[in-house]
C-alpha cells in the first residue's frame, strides 16, 4: 500500500483533475468537496473506485456513514487508517 | 380522453394481460456451467479490445458469466431506486393519470429483481455492491420528477438494447434467455410510459425554467449517461473472472475505440430521443 502522503497526493490530484472546478493551490486536505460541489453525486462512483483501488478492498456504500467523503482528511481517515492500525 | 390518457389505460390493460407468477415461471436449471455463453460476447464490455481476444473461449465464457452476474446486479440496484421513486410518486398531486400504471410498474419492477437476484445468488453466491449515491438539493418546480424519470429512461433504455438481443442470441443458458426476455418483455410497455412521460412532463415544464435549470438538467443526464456505462466495466467482474490488474483493464477499456463505438451504438436511440426534444443540449462524449 502507498504512504500517507501518496494517498493524500493522489486523492489530491484524483479531485482536481475529475472536478474542473478548483485549482491544485485552492485544494487543502480540509476543503469540503461534497459541501463546496467540487465533486458531484455521479463523481462520487468513481472516488469509489478509485479508493476501492487504492486500499485493495471493496467498499459497501451501505456501510457507509453519511460524511465519509467531506474532505481528504475524513477520506483517509474512514479509509486508509483503520487498514493501518 | 386525450392521447396521453389513453396511452397511459393502454398499457395498464397490456400488464394486466401479461401478469404473470414470478416464482412459477421460470425453471431454474440446480447450476450454470461457467464454460458456457451467459452473456451475447459482442456485448462483453471488453469486447473488441486486446483484453479479450487475448483469452481462450473458456476465459471469455467464464467472464461472460461475471459480466452477466454485473449486468444483473445493475439492474437490481436500478430497479430498487426506481421503485423507491415511484413509491414516493404513487397518488402524488399531479399524478392522478399515472398512478393506475404506477401500480403495474411497480409489481413488475419487483418481479424483475426477483429474476435477477434469484440468478445472481443462486449461481455466484453475491450480488456486486452499488455505487452510486444521490445528494439532495434545491430543485425548480418539476425538476426532481423530470431528472428522476430522465435518469429512468437512460437506465432502460441501455438495459433494454442487452435484453433484446440476448433473448435472441441461442448462444446462452435457456435461463439466461429467459431472464432477458421476460425483462424485455415488460420494459417495451416502461419504455413506452417512460418516453410518453418524459415528452409530456418536458413540455409541461420547459417554459416554466430558466435556460440555467435546463442547461443544468441536460448537463446531468449527459454525466448520468457517462456515469451508467462506467458501472459496465467492473473491476469486480473482472477480477473473478480472473483478469490481472482488473482496475488498470476498466480504465484503459473505456478509452478504447472498441468501446466507445459500442457505447455510442447502444445509446444512439436514446440520446436521439432526448435530443430530438430538445432535453439534451448537446451531444454526450462516450
Amino acid at each position: 500500500m502507498k504512504t500517507e502522503s501518496e494517498i493524500r497526493q493522489t486523492l489530491r490530484e484524483w479531485i482536481v483533475r475529475t472536478s474542473g472546478k478548483i485549482r491544485a493551490e485552492e485544494l487543502d486536505d480540509d476543503t469540503p468537496i461534497i459541501e463546496r460541489r467540487i465533486i458531484s453525486s455521479l463523481q462520487l462512483t468513481d472516488l469509489i473506485l478509485m479508493l476501492e483501488r487504492l486500499s485493495d478492498s471493496p467498499i459497501d456504500i451501505e456501510m457507509l456513514k453519511p460524511g465519509v467523503f467531506r474532505d481528504i482528511n475524513t477520506i483517509y481517515r474512514n479509509f486508509f487508517e483503520p487498514a493501518r492500525a | 380522453m386525450n392521447t396521453f390518457e389513453a396511452s397511459v389505460e393502454k398499457l395498464c390493460s397490456a400488464s394486466i394481460k401479461d401478469y404473470i407468477n414470478p416464482y412459477s415461471y421460470l425453471e431454474w436449471p440446480e447450476k450454470i456451467d461457467t464454460e458456457q455463453w451467459s452473456t451475447t460476447p459482442e456485448l462483453i464490455s471488453l469486447y473488441g479490445t486486446p483484453f479479450y481476444d487475448g483469452l481462450s473461449t473458456a476465459e471469455q465464457q467464464r467472464l461472460s458469466f461475471y459480466e452477466a452476474i454485473n449486468f444483473f446486479s445493475l439492474n437490481i440496484h436500478g430497479e430498487k431506486s426506481l421503485i423507491e421513486g415511484l413509491a414516493q410518486r404513487l397518488y402524488r398531486k399531479g399524478n392522478d393519470l399515472v398512478s393506475p400504471y404506477i401500480h403495474h410498474f411497480l409489481d413488475e419492477e419487483n418481479k424483475h429483481m426477483i429474476y435477477f437476484g434469484g440468478f445472481c445468488v443462486r449461481y455466484a453466491g453475491k450480488v456486486y455492491p452499488d455505487r452510486k449515491m444521490v445528494f439532495t438539493r434545491e430543485y425548480e418546480p418539476g425538476e426532481d420528477d423530470f431528472m428522476f424519470f430522465g435518469k429512468v429512461l437512460i437506465f432502460e433504455e441501455i438495459v433494454d438494447v442487452y435484453n433484446k438481443r440476448m433473448a435472441k442470441d441461442e448462444r446462452l443458458a435457456p435461463i439466461v434467455r429467459q431472464i432477458n426476455f421476460l425483462h424485455h418483455r415488460d420494459e417495451s410497455r416502461h419504455l413506452a410510459f417512460g418516453r410518453l412521460l418524459v415528452k409530456n412532463m418536458y413540455e409541461r415544464y420547459s417554459d416554466v425554467w430558466s435556460m440555467d435549470t435546463r442547461e443544468r438538467i441536460s448537463e446531468y443526464l449527459k454525466n448520468y449517461l457517462q456515469a451508467t456505462w462506467k458501472e459496465y466495466y467492473n473491476p469486480a467482474a473482472y477480477k473473478d473472472a480472473g483478469l490481472k490488474d482488473a482496475f488498470d483493464v476498466q480504465e484503459q477499456a473505456l478509452q478504447m475505440q472498441a468501446t466507445r463505438k459500442h457505447r455510442a451504438e447502444v445509446s444512439a436511440g436514446c440520446i436521439r430521443f432526448l435530443t430530438e426534444n430538445g432535453i439534451l443540449l448537446e451531444q454526450p462524449q462516450l
